[in-house]
């Protein structure tokens, strides 16, 4: 992509410098800027309550605070702007209840800026935040805490001194990953025409046809993201003080009921603005709009959403398995290296690896029917670029980090000694995978194959652009009704989207639940 | 190699990432016999049991395993660095630390696991045996989570026994046990083993399991075999400070030696009835070097005479079944002879402070340079 850059002269890249893209630049930066703030206002703070003090409703808050990263952020923008628009029911109703004529009689927020744009992907990513740092502090050893009662520090004093200089990194690790999420986002900052990297890449490529220029831009984009990786990486070294002296009691901050009532407000709210809002206005769009002709007209993006979504999760999950029982097993001095490599996908985003892909397929098709054309073979035409091929090979890419994860979990899970326990009884390689590590991990490869092939339904950027013609996924079908502003036609779909969001989540829930 | 003998490792060296942690080691097992392989950690213990079994690869040296209880007969294994055998031919058992057993299968099946390629009749016979010997009737379809730790362990015992090997490995075996439980687990163990007649090899760092459980010890210090032997004659004569340290055969007091004479903290005496030397063992020849003799605390007589100056402190008492266990140092503090904790039990009550005479009785004067 890089070399594809330097090496051709591109008139729309100079042009597109002296004339917007600071703008695009500087955009896309405070957009990531916003959205960390905003996501470690949101996820730190609930974490914190939820952990460190007698919040009203924990118990229920304790998971319910991780229900809006199932909802994608364009369907929230999208059903946001429909109620606080111009047109939507809320000014509508403050117009009528102070008489108000026009806009200039007022002021209200509009949602499709840059400032919406960020709050709209916090309210759905701060969960990221939440999640990790309440791991980091539900793991943290309760004696470290006791020991700063015992030397004087009251129980605020405790959590400040102790409690969250331990959780930094977690935090660190969380706020990268929002960042890079952020930074890859096209759908929402679309559909509010903020102009971002992301966009000007989508609009320099299939707007103008100057790939050359989209491979710059990508550049700069690949490069941020180099910037966050590096600091996550960072950030994760620094991950070393875990207990191993879990579900501990953890002494909490005693609030006053009028604390209780703000501070349990202030999560409900996250609650309610991430998921509950949103998922109930679509419900309330399908029960008044959905009909058995909008339900079959889903029927075909579903079945190939779940087409390309199943080859994706087999090929990802059955790798991960290769390489983690690889790096496991074999006695190489590189057997990390496949496991480690395949997980960088995780960074790219959607459209600058739909970009590469394309870039690099494209010219291996070239190549494939050339050499049938030699053989005086029928020409397979664009067996790569123009199947569901670069799709799944996408989804695989971008998404292997997860089964990796989870895999490579699930094989630390099993005792060293069980590797050669095995071989003591006289079992070679074959009978000990096949009757002993296939079985105990077959959970995290069920895992591994479900979380893969969630996200996969969900992917909307690299599907958006690596689909062969007339081929229709539920995401795309659903970002198209939302692009002509009439999402109504596919809540049906947006809320089977959401619901395939809630199964990782409920998991994730009960994973931490068990630890 | 000796016509009884299981293994033999000679001039065996291993090395794990760059780092040689055996090196030159040397040790026979003969059929039957039962060795205890005891050191301080990280000395190279387990990475010996691990290179018998097959899970290190020899770096140099040659490993034999026999078969068939003679290195004479046909069926003997030879290992080299060339030669490389896999775990699974080597007709080897082993029962690790944490007992490995599979956690999605019930004992019944984890027994089973090493002889499912017998007919089910005599896979059925042996588990029964073996269940009945182990006493883990009404337990075969539990899983291993369902059980105690002691349960635990005679699964791991009866999985490691069903396949028949001749040479059976325990790493670490009792270290998950309660200390109550322990004693009463190492000696049926052992029945268990002499009953079968198998031979066994496991490691431990714990003294008191190795003299409890074993025929022979091999004491490891740094990736090499100190001395092999049986439990009372390494007792009685250590080679070297380290195994008497590692051991705590005794105490150590400091001396020098001149005019055939010992000079101490506690006095000079005669050095003359000094019997063991050996290569490791300094003479007692004169050497104004400071040497260590080890003191065993029966050879330290309390003298109550309030005419002789007192020469320890008494530092710390410790209440034991036999009476009293005192640490001592020297009064005189300065010296190069000055010590520190010596032990010495007694059933009179001493004061923590107290100052006191003891002497040393004459005996076989074993003395050690550090």
């Amino acid at each position: 992509m890089l070399l594809a850059s330097l090496g051709s002269s591109s008139d729309l890249f100079s042009h597109l410098w002296q004339t917007v893209l600071p703008d695009y630049i500087a955009n896309t930066l405070i957009l990531g800027v916003l959205v960390v703030l905003l996501s470690l206002v949101f996820g730190a703070l609930s974490a914190t309550f939820v952990v460190h003090t007698n919040v009203l409703g924990k118990k229920y808050l304790r998971w319910l605070l991780l229900l809006p990263l199932a909802m994608p952020a364009y369907l929230v923008a999208y059903l946001y702007t429909d109620i606080f628009d111009y047109a939507g029911p809320i000014q509508r109703a403050l117009r009528a209840w102070f008489g108000w004529q026009s806009p200039s009689d007022y002021w209200f927020f509009d949602i499709r800026t840059l400032p919406g744009a960020a709050i709209v992907i916090s309210l759905v990513l701060f969960p990221y935040v939440y999640m990790l740092t309440r791991t980091a502090f539900e793991q943290q050893d309760q004696n470290l805490l006791r020991a700063g009662r015992l030397l004087g520090l009251s129980a605020k004093q405790s959590f400040f001194n102790v409690a969250l200089p331990l959780a930094r990194p977690a935090i660190a690790v969380s706020a990268s990953l929002v960042l890079m999420e952020t930074l890859a986002d096209f759908a929402t900052v679309n559909y509010f025409a903020v102009n971002t990297l992301t966009t000007a890449i989508y609009d320099t490529w299939l707007g103008y046809g100057d790939l050359a220029a989209a491979n710059a831009l990508a550049s700069i984009l690949m490069l941020m993201i180099l910037f966050v990786v590096v600091a996550e990486q960072r950030a994760r070294a620094g991950q070393g003080h875990q207990s191993n002296r879990p579900n501990q009691y953890i002494e909490v901050i005693k609030l006053s009921f009028a604390q209780q009532i703000l501070v349990s407000g202030f999560c409900w709210l996250l609650v309610f603005a991430g998921f509950v809002i949103p998922f109930v206005l679509l419900i309330l769009m399908a029960v008044e709009n959905s009909n058995m002709t909008q339900f079959m007209a889903l029927l075909t993006p579903s079945l190939n959403s779940i087409e390309v979504s199943f080859y994706a999760a087999s090929i990802a999950t059955g790798l991960a398995l290769l390489f983690g029982l690889y790096r496991r097993l074999s006695a190489d001095k590189w057997r990390i290296l496949p496991l480690n490599l395949a997980g960088f996908g995780y960074a790219v985003p959607g459209t600058v690896l739909a970009m590469v892909l394309l870039s690099t397929f494209g010219p291996l098709d070239g190549y494939i029917n050339d050499i049938a054309n030699y053989f005086e073979l029928s020409s397979p035409g664009l067996v790569l670029s123009g199947t569901i091929f670069a799709v799944v090979f996408a989804f695989v890419v971008r998404f292997a980090a997860i089964a990796n994860g989870t895999i490579a979990s699930g094989i630390e899970q099993i005792p060293r000694s069980v590797d050669f326990a095995p071989a003591s009884l006289g079992a070679g390689l074959g009978k000990m995978l096949r009757k002993i590590h296939m079985p105990i991990l077959r959970p995290s490869i069920w895992v591994a194959w479900l979380l893969v092939f969630i996200e996969s339904m969900k992917e909307l950027p690299a599907v958006l652009l690596l689909r062969p013609f007339n081929f229709e996924t539920l995401s795309i079908q659903i970002y198209q009704l939302i692009s002509d502003e009439i999402l109504e036609q596919g809540a049906l779909g947006a809320i089977l989207i959401v619901l395939l969001g809630l199964v990782p989540i409920i998991w994730l829930n009960r994973s931490k639940e068990l630890t | 190699m000796g016509i009884n003998e299981i293994l033999s490792v000679s001039q065996l060296s291993v090395e794990l990432q760059k780092k040689t942690i055996l090196s030159d080691t040397n040790l026979t097992l003969c059929s039957g016999e039962i060795l205890g392989l005891v050191g301080p950690s990280g000395c190279g213990k387990t990475t010996l049991l691990n290179t018998i079994a097959g899970f290190n690869v020899v770096t140099t040296g040659t490993l034999n395993i026999s078969n068939d209880n003679s290195m004479a007969g046909d069926d003997v294994l030879t290992i080299t660095a060339s030669n490389n055998i896999a775990p699974e031919h080597r007709n080897i058992g082993m029962i690790f630390q944490d007992y490995a057993l599979f956690p999605h299968l019930t004992v019944e099946k984890n027994i089973w696991f090493g002889i499912d390629k017998l007919p089910k009749s005599e896979q059925k016979s042996r588990t029964n045996k073996l269940v009945k010997l182990l006493k883990l009737t009404n337990l075969e379809t539990r899983y291993p989570h369902q059980l105690s730790g002691g349960q635990q362990q005679r699964v791991a015992i009866a999985r490691a026994l069903a396949p028949r090997p001749k040479l059976l490995l325990l790493d670490e075996p009792f270290s998950n046990i309660d200390a109550r439980l322990r004693n009463e687990l190492m000696l049926e163990m052992r029945q268990l083993l002499k009953q079968l007649k198998i031979s066994a090899i496991f490691v431990t760092h714990n003294k008191d399991e190795v003299f409890t459980f074993a025929d022979k010890i091999a004491v490891m210090h740094e990736g090499k075999i100190l001395q092999t032997g049986s439990p009372a004659a390494v007792c009685q004569s250590p080679n070297g400070w380290q195994v008497a340290d590692f051991l705590q055969l005794g105490s150590w007091l400091p001396v020098q030696v001149e005019n055939e004479q010992f000079q101490s903290a506690l006095g000079s005496f005669s050095s003359i009835i000094t019997s063991t030397v050996n290569e490791n063992v300094v003479s007692n020849k004169v050497n104004q070097q400071t040497q260590q003799l080890l003191l065993k605390p029966q050879a330290i007589e309390y003298y109550e005479d309030e005419n002789t100056k007192p020469n320890v402190r008494v530092d710390n008492i410790a209440v034991t079944e036999q009476g009293f266990h005192y640490s001592l140092s020297s009064i005189e503090s300065n010296s190069v002879l000055a010590f520190e904790q010596l032990s010495f039990y007694s059933d009179i009550l001493l004061n923590l402070g107290q100052l006191i005479t003891i002497k040393i009785k004459p005996h076989n004067y074993q003395v050690f340079a550090l």
